[in-house]
């Protein structure tokens, strides 16, 4: 029987979405759309229009040794050109955002090519050539994974993923890279790194609570839905501590 | 510093305030006899980019702003997340009780009581202060901005 992976336990509406942002034949909801040169400023790493600097030749244009990986593995758009690696960031908010460092990764893993994520408590980072990013990029913000007000897209100074909201319902961001304007609409005025861009970048409106207590991956019990509500999701998790456990004594079998 | 014969309350609203709501938070706090001594907390808003690759740029951010509370200018340089007081006796506890149920109407809030300030000076803090410093002026302000506590006058 051909194996067939199944992304994760669990019965709640939260499970049902980490499993859906992770299995790539799923097909996520877009939500918003953003140009590729608003996407360009908000990463900062060239200007829009100018050509990607390289780390190394094309593929095409140099001596590639007799490697049978490099047969089988084909280079993805970026490598091929030789780009630099370059990243993108994300802090999102406890407060029922729609994703959050885990599961990006995973998500990542499953749906894209060539990438290198790092990921931390508060923040997520991924890292792959520059065309690519900018690519994965904009599917990461576009669809269903990306709220305006929750999720920040942040270089550096991350801080913010588990304060409380501000009033306005926007995460606490300590360099103010995206503003809720008066029309609703959210609009980074800095890059990703905290430098201002010369005109504001509209992500849209925020999600409404409804829409994201349906969509967020996040287990919380006071805004959301509660890990303990989820019995199969905690079996499993108990399952695996158990066993990693009496595995650590390394137990033989008679 | 911390006397114990004071009582200490702390109001932590359910959302980070806005300066202009935490202006009228501290004015109608102002206004209520017998609290001692006020103070502001939550995270830093830096004047400038304190790391990553644009460390050292300026940071504008439209909550770091100055407010007037009562007769005072305070130069906000944080978003306010609680207050913390110190009051004479537990009757103020309920007056200022009474005034948040009031004033917090679109999201909810908690007053705890306990124990929130200093008890004692810190090594930092008799480093900048020396040891003949005013002990009720300790833990009001943080020793490393060199921003001292405001004073806030009540109209007689």
């Amino acid at each position: 029987m051909a194996y067939k992976p199944q992304y994760g336990p669990g019965t709640s509406i939260v499970a049902e979405n980490r499993r859906k942002q992770m299995n790539p034949g799923q097909k996520l909801e877009k939500v918003r759309s953003v140009t590729d040169e608003d996407i360009v400023l908000i990463l900062g790493h060239r200007a829009p229009g100018s050509a990607y600097p390289s780390a190394h030749p094309p593929l095409a244009e140099q001596q590639e040794p007799d490697c049978p990986m490099r047969k089988i593995v084909k280079p993805t758009e970026g490598a091929q050109a030789g780009d630099r690696v370059r990243y993108i960031q994300f802090a999102d908010s406890m407060f029922n955002a729609p994703s959050q460092p885990y599961q990006r990764t995973y998500t990542e893993m499953y749906r894209f090519r060539g990438i290198d994520p790092g990921t931390l408590s508060g923040r997520q980072i991924v890292e792959c050539r520059e065309r690519d990013l900018e690519k994965y990029s904009k599917e990461l913000i576009e669809t269903e994974m990306f709220d305006p007000a929750l999720v920040g897209i942040r270089g550096a100074t991350v801080h913010g993923h588990s304060l409380r909201l501000a009033e306005d319902g926007m995460m606490f961001d300590m360099l103010q890279r995206n503003v809720l304007g008066e029309d609703g609409i959210v609009k980074y005025v800095k890059n990703q790194i905290g430098e201002p861009l010369d005109r504001a970048v509209a992500v849209g409106k925020p999600m409404d609570q409804k829409w994201l207590k349906a969509h967020t991956t996040i287990y919380h019990s006071l805004v959301g839905t509660a890990y303990r509500d989820d019995t199969e999701y905690v079996e499993y998790v108990q399952r695996i501590h158990s066993l990693r456990t009496k595995y650590g004594f390394m137990p033989k079998e008679e | 510093m911390t006397n114990a014969a004071f009582p200490q309350v702390r109001i932590v609203p359910i959302r980070m305030l806005k300066p202009r709501t935490a202006e009228r938070l501290l004015n109608m706090l102002a206004g209520i006899a017998g609290i001692r001594r006020m103070m502001i907390h939550g995270p830093g808003l830096p004047k400038k980019v304190p790391y990553g690759p644009a460390r050292g740029s300026p940071n504008p951010h439209s909550d770091r702003r100055a407010i007037h509370v009562g007769d005072a200018e305070i130069a906000l340089s944080i978003q306010v997340g609680e207050v913390i007081l110190e009051v004479e006796d537990a009757s103020v506890i309920e007056e200022i009780r009474s005034h948040c149920d009031g004033f917090f109407v679109e999201f909810p809030y908690r007053l705890q009581e306990g124990r929130f300030m200093k008890t004692a000076p810190t090594l930092v803090d008799y480093a900048k202060y020396g040891p003949d410093a005013d002990t009720t002026l300790i833990g009001l302000a943080d020793p490393r901005n060199g921003e001292g506590p405001v004073v806030i006058r009540k109209e007689q």
